[in-house]
């Protein structure tokens, strides 16, 4: 995935559809969808709702999003093996999710990090951050990865 | 009897497999009511069975999301469905598709969107078993009439207020034939029946809400947002509540969430629209 520095004005400029359609899949009120809500943590989000919310997004947006592939994306260049270890995120790892989550608050970014809570970090601005770089991908003709 | 792909199987042949997949179902004429909900139940196994092929019967969908059901008209026994599946995308995580349901031509349901997460077939099903059965329907056809219709699900109301809200408690069997097709070997109440119910409930609440216009009803027309979250198994209970969460001028809109010991299970948005009375 393209992972060049989004800015704030790019997210602003998609941030209430994604609220809607965030609000829409998990039934709760659009008020109560804040930018740093984690999903799962504030707004009581289940896998099921993520496969719902991507589905919407795709819908919305006209893009790609590679399922299953948005924890991987976190890793970036880093290897399996040097970017996690028995399941808890490596130093290197963790600079990588602050540097890529960089939207999460940073008092929610503390070592050890399990890696399968990763999900737990993602805040509705992650998930607008996730439909910028899969338009900036399609429009620089990357397929997305299988 | 066994009721495997007899009890709560809603294809009884595929006419055109693939990601266009097209299919036919016999609604038995000796069963009292097919309730429309199982003619979205009917969509989703002719989209389950293209998904299912397509990873040679290790992966299966289960019911997940539907965004978007119409209600066009209903359906009587007797009748043949025509099914229609158009599969959106597919992948080891989930299956997406939009489908249509006829009778004689005449459209009867459609679906928009459902989104179906894959699950691990051995844990639900015998693979070859499956194989075996989506080859017969692909070739000569399965031999209709075996569906003997619902048994009568125990619901109780434990709150009402016509017009406004419900509360309702469902017991989901112990025991049916249906669970020995909704799956041989990990039994769940099938989605479609909650759906049933959740339908019904609906109704009872949008009865006490004045009509706009004198000979008129309210008529559900979508099931819109629903969700299944968990699975059902038998012998649970689950608790409904049902509000009306808008009404503008001919058409309402009832919120029915569905909790088990105090999770979110389930939820649908129905809507209602004033018809004149034929």
């Amino acid at each position: 995935m393209t992972n060049e520095i989004i800015t704030q004005e790019e997210i602003n400029a998609i941030y209430s559809k994604v609220a809607d359609i965030i609000a829409d899949a998990l039934g709760c009120d659009v008020e109560t969808v804040m930018p740093k809500a984690s999903l799962i943590n504030d707004l009581g989000a289940e896998s099921i709702d993520f496969l719902d919310i991507i589905f919407r997004l795709e819908r919305e947006f006209k893009v790609k999003i590679p399922r299953g592939k948005i924890v991987e994306a976190a890793r970036g260049h880093l290897s399996e093996a040097e970017f996690e270890n028995a399941g808890i995120i490596t130093e290197a790892g963790m600079a990588r999710v602050r540097e890529f989550l960089s939207e999460v608050p940073a008092d929610r970014l503390n070592s050890p990090q399990k890696y399968a809570e990763i999900p737990k970090l993602f805040t509705t601005e992650t998930f607008c951050k996730l439909v910028i770089r899969r338009q900036r991908a399609t429009a620089a003709g990357e397929a997305p990865a299988a | 009897m066994d009721g495997h792909f007899r009890a709560f199987s809603f294809v009884d042949r595929i006419t055109r497999p693939g990601g266009q997949v097209r299919g036919l179902y016999q609604i038995p004429s000796g069963i009292a009511e097919f309730p429309i909900a199982l003619v979205a139940e009917a969509c989703g196994q002719l989209s389950a069975w293209t998904a299912m092929a397509a990873y040679d019967f290790k992966l299966r969908p289960v019911a997940g999301i539907a965004p978007v059901i119409e209600l066009l008209a209903p359906v009587h026994p007797g009748q043949v469905l025509e099914l229609e599946s158009d599969i959106e995308s597919l992948d080891a995580e989930a299956v997406s598709y939009n489908s249509l349901a006829k009778v004689d031509g005449t459209p009867v349901l459609r679906l928009q969107h459902c989104v179906g997460p894959m699950v691990s077939v051995e844990e639900f099903d015998d693979p070859q078993a499956l194989k075996q059965r989506f080859d017969l329907i692909c070739g000569a056809g399965a031999a209709p009439g075996a569906f003997n219709g619902i048994p009568p699900l125990d619901m109780k109301f434990t709150g009402l207020e016509p017009g406004a809200s419900a509360r309702a408690t469902l017991h989901v069997p112990a025991t049916a034939d249906f669970f020995a097709d909704h799956f041989p070997r990990r039994p769940v109440f099938p989605g479609t029946l909650f759906m049933h119910k959740v339908l019904e409930l609906a109704a009872r609440v949008a009865e006490g809400v004045p009509l706009p216009a004198p000979n008129t009803a309210w008529v559900p027309r979508n099931i819109n947002d629903s969700k299944l979250r968990a699975f059902m198994a038998p012998g649970g209970s689950l608790e409904f509540e049902v509000r009306l969460a808008k009404q503008a001028g001919n058409e309402l809109t009832i919120r029915v969430e569905a909790k088990k010991e105090n999770r979110i299970t389930g939820h649908s948005r129905i809507v209602f629209i004033a018809e004149e009375l034929a």
